[in-house]
C-alpha cells in the first residue's frame, strides 16, 4: 500500500513523537501550574523593572529551569500572558532548553567527560539569550502574542479559589495547552522525519567545507533534525571528527533555540514578524559567537 | 468530544506500545520510563476532559473559568477544523495501524553516507568517521579513559579464538574489533545482521549490518562489517543472515582503503530478529 521509504519515514516520525511527547506533557503541566498558581504580583516582585536586569535575571532563571525545547514555548506564552515582559520571557525561553542540568550533563558525557563543551554550550547560549533579549526590549513594544493569546484571562490565580479548584483548573489548562501546541509538534516531527528520510546528509556535509560554511551547515542540520536538546549532544559528538568545535557549538546552541518543531510551536504563540526577527537575531549571534570559539 | 477521543487514543497508544513491546522498535529502552509516565499523564488528562464534558453538559459550555482556547477549533471554518482533527488523528492512525518499518538498506542508502568516511580513516586521521559501519564511542570517553575501556574490552576477547557476538555485545564488540583489527586477525567471529550490497562490483562481497539506536530510531546509524563469501550468493539487500568466518583485512576499492573483512566459512539465512536493532547501553 505504501512504499517502504514512506513507512520508514512514518516510523521515524512516530519515534520522534514518542520521544518528545513526555516532555511536552511536562511543559503543558507547568504552563497549567503557572496559570493557576502563580499570580501576576508574584512575578512582578521577582522580575526587575530595569530592562537589562530583567533580561539577565530571566536568562538566569531559565538556566536553572529544566525544560526541553518542546515544552518551553507554552510555558513562555503563559508567562507573558501573566505579564512577564516580552524580553524577559524570550531570554528565559532561550536559556531554558539549553542550560539545564540534564542537557549539560548529557553534553558532558557525549564529549568525553570533559567540561569544555558544556561550558561553551552554556556560555554561548547565555550570551545569545541576553543579547537577543536586550535587542527585543528596544525593538518591540507590547507582548507580540497573537490575538487569541492576548485575550486577558478573567479567571486565574486570584487567590479566592480553593486548592482543589485550582488544581482542576491546572489540569484543564494543561489539556488545552496540549492541543494548542500538539498540532505543531506533530507537523514539525513529520517534516523532520521526512527530511531525515529524503535529504541526503552527505549533501549537507559536502557544503560545509570552509569554516564559515561549516557553521551554517551545522546550524541548518540542527534546524532540520529537530532533535531533543537532551539527545542532540550525542549526535553532535558523532560529527566531532568532521567538524570544528566551533561549528558543533553552533549546532548545540542553535538547535534547542530554533528548530522545525519549536518554530511551528512559536507560530501558535507569537506574531510572524516577531518570530522572523527573533530567529534572525539568534542565527546571527550564534553564528558570530561560534566563529569566535 | 473530539478531544476526549484523541486523549483516550493517545493514552491507549502509549499503553499499547508498552504492552505489546513495540516501543523497542522506536526507542532505546533505557529511556522507556519517559513514555511510560506519559500513559498516566494522558489518562489523567482524559479523565479531566470526560469529567468536564459530562458535568458541563457539553463541550466545556458551562465552565465558569473559561479560557480562550476551549472552543478554539470550533470557531474556525470547517476546513481548518478538519485539518486540526486530521493532524491529531494522523499519528494515532499511523502509529496504531501502519506496519512498523524496520530501518534497513533503504535508509542506509537515503541517508547517503555510503560508508564514505571510512576511506579517510587511513588517509588522514583527523578526518575520521561519522557513526557508520564502525561504532565509535571514543567521543564518550576521554582519550585515556577510552583506551582503558578498549583494553578492557580487548582482554575479554583476546584469549578466545572464537567470538560469537550476541546482540547486546554487538556495538561494543564491533568497536573493539575495529579498534584493534590486528589482534583479531585469524579469529573466528560470528554475528547476525542484514545484507547490504553497497558499491562493491564483486558479487561475493556484501556488508552485514545492524542499526544501532542511541535514543530513538531517528538518531540511529548502521554498524557492521564487510563479508566475503566463498562463492557468489543470491542474497538481496535486507536479507537477514547469520555469518561465521575468520577475520582478515583487504583493500576495498569503493572506499579506497584497507578495512577488516570477514571471510565467511559458514552462513545461513535467518528470520528477521524480534529486535532488529542493537542498543547503546553505555
Amino acid at each position: 500500500m505504501f512504499s517502504q521509504s514512506f513507512l520508514q519515514l512514518n516510523t521515524i516520525f512516530i519515534s520522534i513523537l514518542i520521544e518528545a511527547v513526555p516532555f511536552v506533557l511536562i511543559g503543558v503541566f507547568i504552563a497549567g501550574f503557572i496559570q493557576m498558581f502563580i499570580t501576576e504580583e508574584m512575578l512582578a516582585k521577582v522580575i526587575p523593572k530595569n530592562r537589562c536586569l530583567a533580561v539577565l535575571s530571566a536568562a538566569f532563571i531559565g538556566a536553572l529551569f529544566p525544560a526541553c525545547e518542546c515544552g518551553i514555548v507554552p510555558i513562555v506564552r503563559r508567562l507573558i500572558l501573566k505579564g512577564v515582559p516580552l524580553h524577559a520571557g524570550i531570554a528565559f525561553m532561550l536559556t531554558g532548553p539549553v542550560i539545564n542540568p540534564v542537557v549539560l550533563f548529557s553534553t558532558y558525557l557525549a564529549f568525553g567527560s570533559q567540561w569544555d563543551m558544556p561550558f561553551y554550550r552554556g556560555g554561548l547560549s547565555f550570551i545569545v539569550a541576553v543579547l537577543v533579549g536586550l535587542i527585543i526590549s528596544r525593538q518591540f513594544k507590547g507582548n507580540q502574542l497573537i490575538a487569541k493569546g492576548a485575550v486577558r484571562n478573567h479567571c486565574d490565580a486570584s487567590g479566592k479559589q480553593t486548592f482543589m479548584k485550582k488544581f482542576a483548573g491546572m489540569l484543564r489548562h494543561a489539556a488545552d495547552e496540549f492541543f494548542s501546541v500538539g498540532k505543531y509538534l506533530i507537523i514539525g516531527a513529520f517534516v523532520a522525519a521526512a527530511m531525515q528520510t529524503y535529504v541526503k546528509t552527505s549533501t549537507l556535509l559536502e557544503i560545509g567545507q570552509t569554516e564559515a560554511a561549516s557553521h551554517l551547515v551545522m546550524m541548518g542540520l540542527a534546524f532540520v533534525l529537530s532533535l531533543c536538546s537532551e539527545a542532540d549532544a550525542f549526535i553532535a559528538s558523532s560529527f566531532r571528527s568532521t567538524f570544528s568545535t566551533g561549528s558543533l557549538v553552533a549546532f548545540l546552541v542553535f538547535g534547542p533555540m530554533v528548530d522545525i518543531k519549536n518554530v511551528l510551536m512559536m507560530l501558535d504563540a507569537f506574531k510572524k514578524r516577531f518570530i522572523l526577527y527573533l530567529v534572525a537575531y539568534i542565527a546571527i549571534f550564534v553564528f558570530i559567537g561560534s566563529l569566535l570559539i | 468530544m473530539f478531544r476526549i477521543y484523541i486523549l483516550l487514543l493517545f493514552t491507549y497508544f502509549f499503553f499499547h506500545l508498552h504492552a505489546s513491546g513495540n516501543i523497542a522498535k522506536y526507542i532505546n529502552m533505557k529511556y522507556a520510563y519517559l513514555s511510560y509516565s506519559a500513559i498516566f499523564i494522558f489518562a489523567l488528562l482524559t479523565i479531566v476532559q470526560v469529567y468536564d464534558y459530562f458535568k458541563g453538559g457539553g463541550e466545556a459550555a458551562g465552565e465558569p473559568c473559561c479560557d480562550h482556547d476551549h472552543s478554539d477549533e470550533k470557531d474556525k471554518p470547517f476546513y481548518q477544523r478538519w485539518f486540526f482533527y486530521g493532524v491529531f488523528a494522523f499519528p494515532l492512525a499511523a502509529g496504531l495501524f501502519f506496519p512498523i518499518a524496520t530501518l534497513d538498506s533503504t535508509i542506509v542508502k537515503s541517508k547517503g553516507f555510503s560508508f564514505k568516511p571510512i576511506e579517510q580513516i587511513e588517509a588522514a586521521d583527523h578526518y575520521a568517521q561519522t557513526q557508520y559501519l564502525k561504532p565509535d564511542t571514543s567521543v564518550y570517553y576521554g582519550k585515556e579513559g577510552y583506551d582503558e575501556l578498549m583494553e578492557k574490552e580487548l582482554s575479554k576477547y583476546i584469549s578466545k579464538e572464537h567470538i560469537a557476538l550476541r546482540d547486546d555485545q554487538f556495538l561494543k564488540g564491533m568497536e573493539t574489533i575495529y579498534h584493534f583489527p590486528g589482534d583479531f586477525l585469524g579469529k573466528v567471529i560470528e554475528f547476525d545482521g542484514f545484507a547490504f550490497r553497497g558499491e562493491s562490483p564483486d558479487q561475493r562481497q556484501l556488508f552485514v549490518l545492524r542499526f544501532g539506536v542511541i535514543h530513538c530510531v531517528a538518531d540511529s546509524g548502521a554498524f557492521g562489517m564487510l563479508a566475503e563469501f566463498p562463492e557468489e550468493t543470491k542474497l538481496q539487500d535486507d536479507d537477514w543472515i547469520h555469518v561465521k568466518g575468520t577475520l582478515s583485512s583487504m583493500y576495498y576499492q569503493p572506499f579506497k582503503a584497507t578495512i577488516p573483512v570477514l571471510r565467511v566459512k559458514e552462513w545461513h539465512a535467518i528470520d528477521k530478529p524480534k529486535e532488529p536493532y542493537v542498543y547503546r547501553g553505555y
